[in-house]
């Protein structure tokens, strides 16, 4: 009795505030999704003229699947650096375990929009790259490098996400009894054997959770895009904001995001049948 | 085996400290919650013991108290609160959305809209004692159906920036934007309507707002074909402004005259083109929300705007356009001529922005979302 109102008062801030903020507005939007418009005459009647015009519009279904491989991308790519990263922090570190990291983190700290800015000036035509290129003479001509494409928008989103990543591998790491090493190494098991049969396997419920972390935020993302994207590099999460922003057009905003929603839940289910989803909530 | 008790301490702490500071990604930063103001001044008070306080939803940049200085001093009591509205748009958005300002500053092209469907209350001009010096031309577009709703503030030009040291050819008219010279070096507006209105004057389409689906199909081509020549969407002045000064942007479409006026002052080799078509306007005003309870107060604020010293600002430290005529003599000169203030001939062909209907502000989007994406 005492545990289920100890339960109760445990969870129930957290679920009403994701109740209020998450779940409600989630509603509002399902509700707008079959609405006309937002203003004018009949622009409260129900209509799924947004479903079928969002379902007719192929530009919306390239933008979607490019967001789709974008955000893969770089989920994996985070994945496969953070993960020696995470290997290092638990395994060789030592002592220093807890600087490293807060080193690793220390980034995060100076705000999002300040990095990108510096890293434009890093790479831009006027840039601290262009200029040291120029004056060794290995380029005649300054211009952009890196910034403004699809691979900027991949570079930049992997460079942030790559210390998130790494949280939840770090964890699931120092979660492993480093017994068992030992144990397979009395067994016989040569170092890299140890890793593939028993530390990579512990760890991956870490992996999946990192991998998520960068995949979800991504898929929605349209600053970064804005920002170093340039021409090439609009994201889905961009046409959700044309649509919010500039048409006016929140029904169809609405629309686009309930699809982008039903991807995620899509992506998560499926993943979900590949690792153990409930033992990265720890239950 | 556990993670020890400090680590495991430590690293939430990391994680929440991470997660709150880094992954807020700008630009989705709700409203800030503003308290709606409940109390009306009573008429009778003096102005100095008038309490209260009053919200604009303004563009960031016009909080700076040397914009209303004489509200600041004639009401020193009443407290004034600024929410920052990104673009006209956005303005719209949020008082849809329930935001609750006393007074709004959108561009006119969101004018028609808003007193269309209720969302304003007509300004007494007798009130404002500047109202006199107000350029009549301008006060005239922010009039419908026979009241004043909006009070103009800022205007300027929307035209084609040119590093003039990087281009071999400096372009003369809007179709020249399609120069492969300029191949990966133009920056577009992030704006439908903005691409519209180009694609319309380099076609040669005399009216962009009055144009047939098929002129809507060949703008679109049109636009299309310019993606090759553009290396970004720009969608900040700051963002523009950075983007020239480096030299990856060559020619800016669409570039404001305040950018011009401000690379200037950097020293960076910039002119300003007045395109055979004509160049592209916009104007922008204040106007005061159904919902305001702070009438009077809202009208005394616009009032302190529309001042001679806050309008003489605007255009010396700003380079934007203003409506009060008599500040143009406490203009600097070069200024008056850099920001053409007073040149009949451009402005006289210049494009303003005008209303466009729910169906062109979507159909314009969705072609432009397209173009945009093409790439």
């Amino acid at each position: 009795m005492e545990n289920r109102g100890r339960f109760a008062s445990l969870i129930g801030p957290p679920a009403l505030y994701l109740f209020l903020i998450f779940l409600l507005p989630m509603g509002l939007m399902f509700a707008y999704s079959f609405r006309a418009g937002i203003s004018g005459a009949a622009h409260d009647t129900f209509t799924l003229a947004n479903y079928q015009s969002f379902l007719a519009n192929s530009n919306f279904h390239r933008l979607l699947w490019r967001s789709a491989t974008i955000a893969f991308t770089i989920a994996l790519i985070s994945t496969l650096l953070a993960y020696p990263l995470a290997y290092y922090l638990v395994f060789q570190a030592g002592a220093n375990k807890m600087t490293l990291m807060t080193l690793l983190i220390i980034p995060t700290w100076t705000s999002y929009l300040l990095r990108i800015f510096s890293w434009k000036l890093i790479l831009g035509s006027s840039g601290v790259l262009n200029s040291l290129l120029l004056a060794t003479g290995i380029i005649e001509t300054a211009s952009p490098i890196l910034i403004y494409s699809r691979g900027a928008v991949i570079v930049t989103l992997v460079y942030v996400w790559v210390p998130f990543v790494a949280l939840p591998i770090f964890a699931a790491l120092e979660r492993i009894d480093k017994n068992l090493l030992e144990a397979a190494a009395d067994l016989g098991c040569q170092p890299w054997e140890a890793f593939l049969h028993v530390t990579l396997p512990l760890s991956l419920p870490g992996v999946l959770a990192g991998f998520f972390f960068a995949l979800i935020p991504t898929l929605g993302e349209f600053v970064t895009p804005l920002l170093v994207g340039g021409a090439s590099g609009s994201m889905y999460g961009n046409l959700i904001q044309d649509q919010f922003m500039r048409a006016l057009n929140w029904p169809m905003g609405s629309v686009m995001s309930l699809a982008m929603l039903v991807i995620v839940l899509l992506l998560v289910f499926i993943l979900s049948r590949l690792g153990n989803l409930s033992e990265l909530a720890g239950f | 085996m556990r993670i020890t008790k400090k680590s495991s301490i430590a690293l939430s702490l990391l994680i929440a400290c991470a997660l709150l500071l880094g992954a807020c990604s700008p630009g989705a930063t709700p409203p800030p919650a503003t308290e709606v103001p409940t109390t009306a001044p009573a008429t009778e008070a003096p102005p100095a013991k008038v309490t209260g306080s009053l919200t604009l939803l303004d563009w960031s940049g016009y909080e700076l108290p040397e914009f209303w200085s004489d509200f600041a001093a004639k009401y020193p009591d009443v407290k004034v609160d600024f929410s920052f509205m990104s673009e006209s748009a956005d303005s719209y958005a949020k008082m849809k959305s329930g935001f609750a300002a006393d007074l709004v500053h959108p561009c006119s092209n969101f004018w028609k809209i808003m007193v269309d469907e209720n969302m304003l209350q007509p300004l007494d001009t007798s009130k404002l004692s500047n109202w006199k010096d107000i350029n009549p031309a301008l006060a005239k577009q922010g009039e419908f159906n026979g009241k004043q709703y909006w009070a103009p503030w800022d205007w300027g030009f929307e035209s084609i920036l040119v590093r003039k040291d990087l281009v071999t050819t400096v372009p003369t008219s809007w179709a020249d934007l399609w120069n492969p010279e300029y191949k990966g070096h133009i920056a577009l507006y992030d704006s439908g309507e903005t691409a519209h209105i180009i694609g319309a004057l380099a076609l040669g389409f005399p009216d962009p707002w009055n144009t047939t689906p098929e002129q809507d199909e060949q703008i679109k081509q049109k636009l299309l074909e310019l993606m090759p020549n553009v290396l970004t969407i720009w969608s900040s002045q700051t963002e523009l402004d950075q983007l020239i000064a480096s030299g990856d942007v060559w020619v800016a479409a669409s570039a404001w005259n305040a950018s011009y006026v401000g690379l200037l002052n950097q020293k960076v080799d910039v002119v300003y083109i007045d395109p055979k078509e004509g160049r592209g306007g916009y104007l922008c005003g204040f106007a005061i929300p159904a919902t305001s309870k702070n009438y009077d107060l809202a009208l005394a604020m616009i009032d302190a705007y529309l001042a001679q010293s806050s309008q003489a600002k605007l255009a010396n430290d700003y380079g934007y356009g203003i409506s009060n005529t008599a500040a143009i003599p406490l203009v600097n000169p070069d200024t008056v001529k850099l920001l053409s203030l007073e040149d009949q001939n451009i402005i006289s062909r210049t494009v303003f922005y005008k209303y466009l209907t729910p169906e062109q502000r979507d159909s314009w989007t969705n072609t432009w979302s397209e173009v945009k994406t093409s790439k």
